[in-house]
């Protein structure tokens, strides 16, 4: 199942701050990512995997460097991801409040996503398959993210990134929040369903354990002072 | 941020040649011809031909342009020529001399009764500090002396002292009896703002951790104290400078009730008469000397502190600590006495004259009748709705104003920080002096004058509403940067603002009704509380209810400002989820406690 790479990152520099005070937080990083294979990224604090994990998902510009999606350009220095191609990218954030808007439900703030990301009617549909992958409760769709636990938001942030039919999943600690068993459940849902739909996952992760679930490792290094 | 910075300082250099350029420009700016008003003033034998008019637009050159005009302008001025006046013709610069000196002394008055009345206000703090006891703040006495804005402190003096009681006299400037009551309208809420200020930060200061250190260390009391002192009066030496220009500019409505021939007065006249080379050099004098005041509060600041110090070295401002629930009673007891006179006032007719002249206030006329006939408490019902109305649309339109300019950032700082030190009345005189007096110019005027701190708060609640996870994500979802904007920053941020604008507007209500009452805003017959206020000062002597009903009104929304601002919203009232803005308005709110007072006083 070789062949063409879902995500491909090469060479890609990242800094925060603008004159004076731009810093540069992620040194020259290459890798690629095949479908339904996981990577890890670990590393010491600061040694930009947060940064790469907003570079992928398109949020934050690279200084350097480009990222292909499917063989496609998809984010670079200047270039924000094509909103036609936006769905390829979905991500689960260290905070999955941060995935939903406080003031609707789960099931609104995942239909807007799908409404807007793909052309699909059956926004239903998507969402109960997506639902399952992440072994999220369709109950508790109605619900809205601060009566939710946190275990339960995580697998509901998982089941809105997986709702659009993602090519590239990008969970930046998706189980810091969340205590050891839950934690591990979350990990479950988020390899399983990644293997499933023959998703590329690329995962931020501070837990040894956790990174030796997924199919390949990465260990970044704080960019050294370039002055 | 460099870059930052620099947009900012390129900002305030842009706004700084572009001030200079528009005072110079003044006379091109007056929407009124300025040729017929000369004729009318010099020649009055001339017949106003197109002939004779062109002749007087080509000698004051109107013709030339905006830019040329003010640049022959300032060339003049480097010379030490002001120009000639408009109405008599003759040269601006002794008159303007004389103006000047008679401010100068009355300002040196009032800082002496300001300074009395600071002292007065922090002995207590100095002294707790003295016997290491646990400070209370400044207390309601300092509200209290500075809940009264001085046009309408001056009227209360002159119907009180001067001519009821007869112990001074009430107008006039022949000598020191005639400075007494203007100078005490001027320094009583200048020295309450002070002395409020100053024992706030004492006691804030005498809380900070390096006292109990040198108590611990066997320092005397009084080396604590000078410390204690030193470390507070760089906390308010700022507001000591924008309190000592309002007192030489803004002085205008005092000078105007006591008839005092000063620089506030010379500036109301020649902005009534549209003598705008005369208001040119007023306004030049005041920027001048605003410029001298800020330069040397800022050196002071710094030989207090100690040198310059990077930005967050300094633990923030003290915070005002009065009573919330005395602050709660006052505010609501006003606001029922205003809508009082509401509910009685609005269903009568403000200009119908169906009653005695100056009659008496009885069962049938609760406040009595004003000059013409015409019944008091329907006037001033009605002016509650004409003085509130701009206030409201004000308050709106610098939200809106806020908004913008705070999406644009640093590009902004210049022009708030003008505005920011504009004296409303300054700004009322200029706008009335280029539009006509109107209520347009005064709502102009006092926007003018509200918009920097709403901006300033909107720029802070929207790097917080950008700050909060969800809107970094809602990119995932497709939605586009405007409407993100839209649809989740811009919801996010208004309740605050909101908030913080309605919590300003009974301050803007008191700057509209102070420019009203020097007759710069709505005229005759119109009912509005600073017109009404001003009627009504003619008939004192006879009729003293005349003055009262106004002064009423206007006593009751300057006490509901100061007892708003001092209001603190409880911590557990916040609602759920919206109300992400809710630290942000607590400290504005804060920083407000100071402020509907130093609208009607500096502008700060």
């Amino acid at each position: 199942m070789r062949g063409e790479p879902i995500l491909e990152v090469s060479r890609v520099r990242a800094n925060r701050g603008h004159g004076r005070h731009r810093l540069q937080v992620l040194a020259e990083t290459s890798f690629a990512v095949h479908a339904g294979q996981s990577l890890a990224l670990v590393g010491i604090s600061g040694a930009g995997k947060s940064t790469l994990a907003q570079v992928v998902l398109g949020l934050h510009a690279a200084a350097n460097g480009q990222v292909c999606v499917q063989g496609k350009k998809w984010a670079d220095t200047k270039l924000r991801p094509d909103r036609r191609r936006r769905h390829l990218v979905q991500g689960v954030p260290q905070d999955p409040a941060a995935a939903f808007v406080p003031r609707w439900t789960i099931r609104s703030s995942i239909e807007q996503a799908i409404k807007r990301l793909t052309d699909s009617t059956m926004s239903e549909k998507l969402m109960l398959e997506a639902a399952e992958l992440a072994h999220f409760d369709p109950q508790l769709l109605n619900r809205h993210p601060a009566q939710l636990s946190g275990g339960q938001l995580q697998r509901a942030a998982i089941t809105r990134a997986l709702a659009v039919q993602p090519a590239v999943l990008v969970a930046d600690e998706p189980t810091s929040a969340l205590d050891p068993d839950t934690g591990e459940s979350v990990l479950t849902a988020l390899l399983d369903s990644a293997e499933q739909s023959n998703i590329a996952l690329l995962m931020v992760t501070h837990d040894p354990h956790f990174a030796q679930r997924c199919t390949g490792m990465l260990t970044l290094h704080p960019p050294t002072p370039d002055f | 941020m460099r870059h930052t910075n620099a947009l900012g300082l390129i900002s305030r250099i842009l706004s700084g040649v572009g001030l200079l350029l528009v005072a110079g420009a003044l006379p091109w700016l007056s929407r009124t011809d300025p040729a017929a008003a000369i004729l009318r003033a010099r020649y009055a034998e001339l017949e106003p031909t197109e002939q004779a008019l062109a002749a007087i637009r080509d000698q004051l050159g109107l013709d030339q342009g905006p830019i040329t005009m003010s640049l022959q302008w300032w060339s003049a001025v480097l010379r030490g020529d002001l120009g000639n006046s408009w109405v008599s013709g003759t040269e601006i610069g002794p008159g303007l001399l004389q103006a000047v000196g008679v401010s100068a002394t009355l300002t040196m008055f009032a800082v002496i009764v300001a300074l009395m009345i600071t002292v007065a206000l922090v002995t207590p703090a100095a002294l707790r500090v003295l016997r290491d006891v646990p400070q209370r703040g400044s207390g309601p006495v300092g509200v209290a002396l500075t809940a009264l804005p001085e046009f309408l402190l001056a009227s209360v003096f002159l119907v009180v002292v001067g001519v009821q009681l007869q112990w001074l006299p009430p107008y006039g400037w022949t000598g020191i009896d005639t400075a007494i009551l203007p100078a005490l309208a001027l320094g009583i809420p200048a020295g309450g703002l002070l002395g409020r200020l100053l024992a706030d930060a004492i006691s804030g200061v005498a809380a900070e951790r390096w006292v109990v250190i040198w108590r611990l260390a066997g320092a005397g009391h009084r080396v604590i104290l000078a410390g204690v002192f030193r470390r507070a009066s760089a906390a308010v030496i700022d507001q000591l400078g924008l309190v000592f220009i309002g007192l030489l500019g803004g002085a205008v409505a005092v000078e105007q009730v006591f008839a005092i021939p000063g620089l506030g007065r010379y500036l109301l006249g020649s902005a009534n008469s549209q003598d705008i080379p005369a208001l040119q050099a007023g306004v030049l004098f005041m920027a001048f000397a605003a410029l001298c005041v800020g330069l040397v509060a800022n050196f002071l600041r710094r030989l207090l502190r100690g040198g310059a110090l990077p930005a967050g070295s300094l633990p923030p401002a003290p915070e005002p600590r009065n009573d919330g629930r005395i602050a709660r009673w006052t505010a609501v007891i006003a606001l029922v006495l205003l809508l009082l006179i509401l509910v009685f006032g609005l269903p009568r007719d403000p200009f119908l004259i169906s009653h005695d002249r100056l009659a008496p206030p009885g069962l049938s006329l609760p406040f009595g009748a004003d000059a013409s006939g015409r019944d008091l408490l329907a006037r001033v019902a009605h002016g509650t709705i004409s003085t509130l109305t701009p206030a409201f649309v004000i308050v709106l339109c610098a939200i809106l104003v806020g908004l913008l300019l705070a999406v644009f950032g640093e590009v902004a700082r210049g022009p708030a920080e003008i505005a920011n030190a504009t004296p409303p009345i300054l700004a009322g005189v200029i706008i009335a002096a280029l539009l006509g007096p109107s209520v347009g110019a005064v709502t102009i005027a006092v926007l003018w004058v509200t918009w920097p701190p709403l901006a300033t708060h909107a720029a802070s609640l929207l790097e917080e509403a950008k700050a909060m996870p969800h809107i970094g994500w809602l990119a995932l979802a497709g939605m586009s940067k405007a409407e993100i904007w839209v649809r989740h920053v811009l919801p996010a941020v208004l309740p605050a603002l909101l908030r913080h604008g309605m919590l300003r507007l009974p301050g803007v209500a008191l700057a509209l009704a102070a420019l009203g009452f020097l007759g710069l805003g709505a005229q005759p017959p119109q009912p509005e509380w600073g017109l009404l206020l001003a009627e009504g000062i003619d008939y004192v002597e006879r009729a003293p209810w005349t003055t009262i009903a106004p002064a009423l009104a206007l006593i009751l929304t300057s006490v509901f400002a100061v007892a708003l601002a001092g209001l603190r919203r409880p911590p557990s009232s916040s609602r759920h989820g919206r109300n992400h803005g809710g630290k942000g308005v607590e400290k504005e709110s804060l920083q407000l406690a100071d402020n509907p007072k130093s609208m009607a006083l500096t502008g700060k």
